[in-house]
């Protein structure tokens, strides 16, 4: 499981000024499922999954997604950015038992 | 700054600073969940629950012909079922599309997830990976950014279910 955490990003190849871009994210994660012992009571436990995606574009949040269990294991999203500028695109996860997953890429127009 | 107490780095000095004022905020916060956007997601617990501790009964309009909500009509593995959202509405400052819920009516947790969107966006699109626990309804339920709420839902069928327990 040492791939944990790694984050995926994918923008368009070719990026012109003030296109709105898709871009699709992909993070290896676990994303713990509610687990329930033989009786079919749930297993108190702090389960272990992404609860928060930030996606921040130009120093500025654009947008979040916030996750519950029902998301799959290795979560996939995808969003729209306008690209206005030329800049650093970052998506942070943020999961339950506090660890933070950062992925960017830069957008460049061509 | 990072104070908003979710991201978990919440420290000793922000704690101290905050105390006075956040500590009375967030007791009288709890029991009111005012804004959707502050009432937490992922309980278990029944759809009916769910709707209305996140939307507190608000009517909702229907979204046909607005949301186009793209999601398989049979789902061979409920583990990972791709779905994306798209809004046709305007993205500026005056109106946007303020989140975009993804419910499944009969899994466990019913509120899938909710993506919170800004003008900055362009364009009021969402995708993910959704689990399914067994055939359901699912729904993309779109608030916009005066309260209003637009609703569209397809049946998905699923082989195997993905939730377990």
């Amino acid at each position: 499981m040492s791939d944990v955490g790694k984050v995926r990003l994918r923008v368009p190849a070719s990026i012109k000024a003030g296109d709105v871009i898709r871009v699709r994210c992909l993070v290896i994660h676990p994303m713990e499922r509610i687990e329930r012992d033989k009786a079919g009571k749930i297993i108190d436990k702090k389960y272990q999954y992404i609860d928060t995606v930030t996606v921040t574009y130009l120093g500025k949040t654009v947008a979040t997604f916030d996750t519950t269990q029902s998301v799959s294991e290795n979560p996939f999203f995808a969003f729209a950015v306008k690209a206005t500028d030329p800049g650093k695109l970052t998506v942070a996860f943020h999961d339950t038992h506090g660890q933070k997953y950062e992925g960017s890429v830069d957008i460049a127009f061509s | 700054m990072a104070g908003w107490g979710r991201d978990g780095g919440v420290t000793r000095r922000t704690v101290i600073g905050a105390l006075a004022v956040a500590g009375g905020a967030v007791t009288l916060r709890l029991p009111v969940p005012a804004v959707a956007a502050e009432v937490p997601l992922g309980q278990n617990e029944p759809l009916d629950a769910a709707l209305k501790r996140v939307f507190g009964g608000r009517p909702m309009k229907d979204g046909a012909g607005m949301i186009k909500l793209d999601i398989p009509l049979i789902a061979e593995n409920g583990a990972v079922v791709p779905v994306s959202v798209e809004v046709n509405a305007p993205m500026t400052p005056q109106s946007y599309v303020k989140s975009i819920y993804i419910v499944a009516d009969k899994n466990r947790i019913p509120i899938v997830t909710r993506v919170s969107l800004t003008p900055a966006s362009g364009q009021a699109y969402m995708g993910a990976n959704i689990r399914l626990g067994e055939t359901t309804d699912v729904r993309a339920i779109v608030e916009q950014s005066d309260g209003t709420l637009f609703a569209l839902k397809r049946e998905v069928k699923v082989t195997v279910g993905g939730c377990g327990g």
